[in-house]
């Protein structure tokens, strides 16, 4: 918690109306979560009705078919998300938080220039860019290759400006120290990366779950069945057949869902707290 | 701050706009290239000039998709905001620890890939047994409604996909915003009115305005960038009589489907000019806003 000084914490705390607000919404928000949850215990035939949530028999047979590859390889499919999720946010980390720090403590030329730029990666989206983004990975020998999704996914201008606003916030006291006793820029950079640790993590976070559920642009530059991501996967067993048990289909996204959660539940509090510093300010 | 050095400058911003240009800018200029030449995949295709941007114009579909696309984002944002700040109100009067346990609640569509969300909502609004219906619409007296096959539920559909999406979210921008707002602020207040209608006018509002500006200019992009939710729910289409049709998911089957490139192209570089028209008017609206209001310029 930041502070106690937001409004109307006076006339309505005592009667706790938010509460008769957000229990009806928070049961909204779980409910289609936990039902596919307990989906993966049934058949088709049970699942076709979302009104009524327990199975009738706990019935593991989907998910270990589903583990055991039935499908697809499911656990090459869920190493291959992991791996360029984790690393197209560490690229992204890494990249925009220097570029944020030159943006934020050096005067140089062109400065605002490169900042607009970097602001019309956010407003022109890659997603809107995709046809000609296929073309040119294909052309410069990317195409099905996992790096053709990650190198496009680290160019975050969100990620900058982000950054930018983060190190504006550090003194300049520290700075000009580092200079006194002689410190390169690059090594003032890597000086005041520790203390911004979740800054770092928060964006790392934020990046994470954009790139696991990133789902146009793996689907049109790694092409084809053999490198698939697990949203991706999951899509095309949808559309296959209509035979297929459901099950799996809920069990498979059950498990897709977990990274982001995981990695959310433990920065949960770091991330509220560096968030409300940043971007609010 | 003495002069910087340009090697360690060139360090420090290199590798960012290397890939800068190599990934946004090649393809932003490759994509106007490509939509003055003809559909051809392989190869260099013939010069056409405008051709396909004049062929864009007579296409009733791509109107559709832009119509459905802009209708989608306008609801999508006078949906959610409205509703935001109610629920951040709701969350400031809670306290601490079910304060965290509700906003971690709310936060959890949002992390969730949009992919199995679309596969979850097609239970929510199966024509019959779904929840939609069996919850809200035949309790209401209503008959079932076939969300997905509708055309004229189709679009409501999506939008409510998304509400309840990123509605977690926005509550969580909005609420720390007012987390941050100084409480002198409405203690200044106090001395002239004690109506909540008028903090929340005065103070909160105009508080909250980067906030609200940073939520709208989120929402907006992301309907246009619309891909993953459409795709699943609808199989890949516009859903009946197009009424789904977004302008990603058409500019990918324009490409994708049907091996159009120029055309798709066309269609992309054309939406530029309209994203960043809707997001000056934004920006522009809220400076005056600010402004008119008394807050100092962004």
């Amino acid at each position: 918690m930041i502070s106690h000084n937001g409004p109307s914490h006076r006339s309505f705390e005592r009667w706790y109306w938010g509460l008769w607000v957000l229990l009806p919404m928070a049961g909204l928000f779980v409910y289609p979560f936990l039902w596919m949850f307990l989906s993966m215990f049934k058949g088709n035939q049970e699942i076709f009705q979302p009104t009524s949530l327990l199975p009738d028999q706990w019935d593991l047979a989907h998910l270990r078919r589903l583990l055991a590859g039935e499908w697809f390889p499911f656990w090459r499919v869920l190493g291959l998300s992991l791996f360029m999720a984790v690393g197209q946010a560490l690229g992204a980390v890494v990249l925009t938080s220097m570029t944020g720090f030159a943006f934020a403590k050096l005067r140089f030329r062109g400065r605002s220039l490169l900042l607009v730029a970097c602001l019309f990666t956010i407003v022109l989206p890659r997603q809107l860019l995709v046809v000609p983004l296929f073309e040119w990975v294909h052309s410069i020998g990317l195409h099905g290759s996992v790096w053709g999704v990650m190198f496009p996914g680290m160019v975050s201008g969100l990620g900058v400006l982000f950054f930018t606003q983060v190190f504006r916030q550090v003194p300049d006291a520290y700075l000009e120290t580092a200079c006194l006793e002689g410190v390169s820029e690059w090594g003032a950079y890597r000086l005041l990366l520790p203390m911004l640790g979740s800054c770092l993590l928060s964006y790392g976070l934020i990046h994470f779950i954009l790139a696991w559920n990133e789902h146009l642009i793996p689907l049109v530059v790694l092409g084809g069945a053999e490198q698939q991501t697990l949203p991706l996967a999951l899509a095309s067993l949808y559309s296959s057949s209509l035979r297929f048990p459901y099950a799996a289909l809920m069990a498979g996204s059950f498990v897709a869902m977990i990274p982001p959660m995981v990695f959310f539940l433990f920065s949960y509090r770091r991330f509220r707290d560096a968030l409300s510093n940043v971007i609010l300010s | 701050m003495s002069a910087v050095r340009s090697r360690s400058l060139a360090g420090l911003l290199g590798p960012f706009f290397f890939l800068f240009i190599l990934f946004w800018l090649v393809p932003l200029i490759g994509g106007l290239r490509l939509s003055l030449h003809s559909n051809t995949l392989v190869g260099e295709g013939v010069f056409v000039g405008l051709h396909h941007y004049r062929e864009l114009m007579e296409d009733a579909r791509y109107f559709k998709a832009l119509r459905n696309t802009s209708f989608y984002a306008f609801f999508t944002l006078a949906l959610i905001l409205p509703v935001a700040v109610v629920f951040a109100h709701a969350l400031q009067s809670l306290g601490g620890r079910l304060r965290s346990l509700m906003q971690f609640v709310m936060l959890i569509p949002g992390l969730t890939p949009p992919a199995v969300l679309a596969l979850l909502f097609l239970l929510v609004f199966h024509g019959r047994q779904g929840l939609l219906n069996q919850w809200f619409v035949i309790p209401l007296g209503g008959q079932p409604i076939n969300w997905l096959k509708d055309p004229d539920v189709i679009l409501m559909a999506l939008i409510m996909q998304c509400a309840w999406r990123w509605l977690g979210f926005m509550t969580f921008f909005i609420h720390s915003g007012m987390q941050s707002i100084p409480g002198i602020y409405y203690e200044a207040l106090e001395v002239e009115t004690r109506k909540a209608w008028h903090r929340f006018r005065w103070v909160t509002l105009p508080c909250l305005r980067h906030v609200i500006l940073f939520c709208l200019m989120y929402l907006v992009v992301d309907a246009f960038a619309l891909f993953s939710g459409a795709y699943v729910l609808l199989g890949g289409s516009g859903g009946t009589a197009d009424a789904g049709l977004m302008l990603v998911s058409y500019t990918y089957q324009r490409a994708l489907a049907f091996g159009e490139f120029g055309s798709a192209a066309a269609m992309s570089v054309s939406v530029a000019p309209c994203l960043l028209g809707i997001l000056g008017c934004v920006v522009w609206i809220s400076r005056r806003w600010a402004f008119k209001s008394g807050g100092h310029k962004v």
